[in-house]
């Protein structure tokens, strides 16, 4: 792994151990619901400031905390339009299927890629740690699957240009 | 457009099955293939040994090139696919350029008969062939074209027409890239980038040389404004006179003509293989979330039997305690016994009742 890349994950890591100290904390402004405080911003008290990593101008991610939730916003990089499409793709195609992370948000925060919404019963149901880890070896996997999948694109072009040519010899 | 095979498979299965047919049987088929090539079958009780195959292709370019119907040299062409069994009707079906009686008596039997089938199956591609070739060939001739580097549009396709330029010494095939969606024109564009970048290694110094750009080549200057705008780019093969010659030109012929079916094709597979690799990470990255939860759950769960475990073995040590007391109370009270205890308990040992101050004592009324 780069050392950059290294260092921004380790970032990343160490402000989500810090900002995931979320308790059950029910609606100030609705009896008895109980909805997650980032999504809702009806009470400034309950929010935290939100935080910005960035890598450089295309890899960042935004933590925002609330008392009973957290919302973590990634931008993937994409260097050309191929991988550009790719990650479109892939994190349109993982969306589409949220519900099998139970933390993914179905629809990204404005300006970003993906977002993942983690309430304080995600953190009751699953290890604090846990998560974390989940979410830096996702942003890992991410990076490494669009590269794989440009690098495989590329190849299959490669050959099936080979392929076109050996007709004319 | 054309296709990979060179034998109609639609076609190649209705001639098969008439010609296993062993009762006379009046059958008229109608086929419409890749948009723009039709076939008519037909074949009548009263002569049950001829098929006749009526085939319209669509019109190959500009009106000044061809004339209607087909070229001597495709005629002639398609005699030599099987010149015992198929004869050339003239005039031709309405509404068809060329009309094939087969007898199917003179087909011979056994595996043979199945090899001639499919030939006669790829008329079409036959015709068409023939049709590019007649212009390769012609290429050279100076009274064909007004200027000498004039493009002839080719229309295989209604969407799909290339411009086959002549130049001094090769023949310029320019393919102008057309895609509904800008994801396909991607991975199209990456295709071209390895297709100029193999083209132009040493290995393959006998392959065409290929360019792609994605603004108008020179040569389509002055084409109208609709034939130029595309959304893919142009791509250009420079076709020399050696990959035109002799047995090459077969072969240099049925890829040009397939190149757009190539890419289109080569398109489609790599948008599926994107979509299954990414359903394959999709299950990986789940498991491992899954594989998180379910060692959380046996982390608790273990948890949760060691702390019960405790309570219940904590709970058990109170009751046996208890249950020793409570014996040895027992035992105080039943076995020692001194006779007028009791009543001297209750003389002497009787405590007194106190009464609180809160508490009302009821008055007694005098009468």
């Amino acid at each position: 792994m780069a050392t950059t890349l290294r260092l921004y994950l380790t970032c990343i890591r160490n402000t989500l151990e810090a900002a995931m100290c979320l308790q059950n904390f029910p609606c100030q402004e609705v009896e008895r619901h109980n909805k997650p405080e980032v999504e809702l911003k009806t009470s400034s008290e309950l929010l935290l400031n939100p935080i910005l990593i960035c890598r450089n101008e295309s890899e960042k991610c935004l933590i925002e905390t609330s008392i009973n939730s957290l919302r973590i916003s990634l931008k993937v990089k994409q260097t050309d339009e191929l991988e550009n499409i790719l990650t479109k793709k892939f994190l349109r195609f993982l969306s589409m299927r949220a519900e099998a992370f139970q933390v993914l948000r179905r629809k990204p925060v404005q300006g970003y890629d993906i977002s993942f919404l983690i309430t304080n019963y995600h953190c009751e149901d699953m290890q604090k740690q846990k998560l974390i880890d989940f979410i830096v070896q996702f942003m890992e996997d991410i990076d490494k699957e669009i590269s794989e999948l440009k690098m495989s694109v590329n190849t299959r072009g490669r050959l099936v240009a080979t392929e076109f040519l050996k007709q004319f010899i | 457009m054309a296709c990979f095979q060179r034998a109609s498979p639609a076609l190649k299965e209705i001639l098969l099955k008439l010609y296993s047919l062993e009762k006379p049987t009046e059958i008229e088929h109608h086929l419409h293939e890749y948009g723009s090539v039709q076939y008519h079958i037909q074949s009548s009780v009263p002569d049950p040994q001829h098929i006749y195959l009526s085939i319209a292709t669509p019109l190959l370019s500009q009106g000044d090139l061809l004339s209607d119907g087909l070229s001597p040299y495709t005629v002639e062409m398609v005699k030599q696919i099987c010149s015992h069994a198929i004869e050339i009707i003239e005039p031709a079906k309405e509404g068809y350029e060329l009309t094939l009686r087969i007898n199917s008596a003179k087909i011979l039997h056994g595996e043979e008969s199945e090899k001639i089938i499919t030939d006669i199956a790829a008329v079409q591609a036959v015709i068409i062939s023939s049709r590019l070739k007649e212009v390769l060939r012609n290429v050279n001739s100076p009274t064909l074209f007004q200027g000498i580097s004039r493009p002839i549009k080719l229309v295989y396709h209604p969407r799909e027409p290339f411009f086959v330029v002549k130049q001094p010494q090769k023949i310029l095939i320019i393919y102008p890239i057309r895609f509904k969606e800008d994801t396909d024109v991607i991975i199209a564009t990456a295709f071209f980038r390895e297709l100029m970048d193999v083209g132009s290694s040493e290995k393959w110094s006998k392959a065409p040389p290929c360019c792609w750009s994605p603004i108008p080549p020179p040569e389509l200057r002055g084409e109208p404004l609709e034939e130029l705008s595309t959304n893919g780019g142009f791509v250009t093969f420079d076709i020399s006179l050696h990959h035109v010659e002799g047995k090459r030109l077969d072969n240099t012929v049925w890829s040009l003509l397939n190149f757009n079916a190539y890419v289109k094709y080569h398109v489609k597979t790599t948008r599926g293989f994107i979509q299954r690799r990414m359903r394959r990470r999709l299950e990986g990255l789940v498991e491992i979330l899954h594989q998180k939860s379910s060692d959380v759950a046996v982390l608790n769960k273990g948890q949760g039997i060691k702390y019960m475990k405790k309570l219940v073995a904590r709970t058990k040590r109170i009751k046996q305690k208890c249950r020793s007391l409570s014996r040895k109370i027992k035992r105080i009270r039943f076995r020692i016994k001194i006779p007028g205890f009791a009543r001297f308990r209750r003389r002497w040992l009787k405590f007194p009742k106190f009464s609180s101050s809160i508490q009302y004592t009821r008055l007694k009324c005098s009468d």
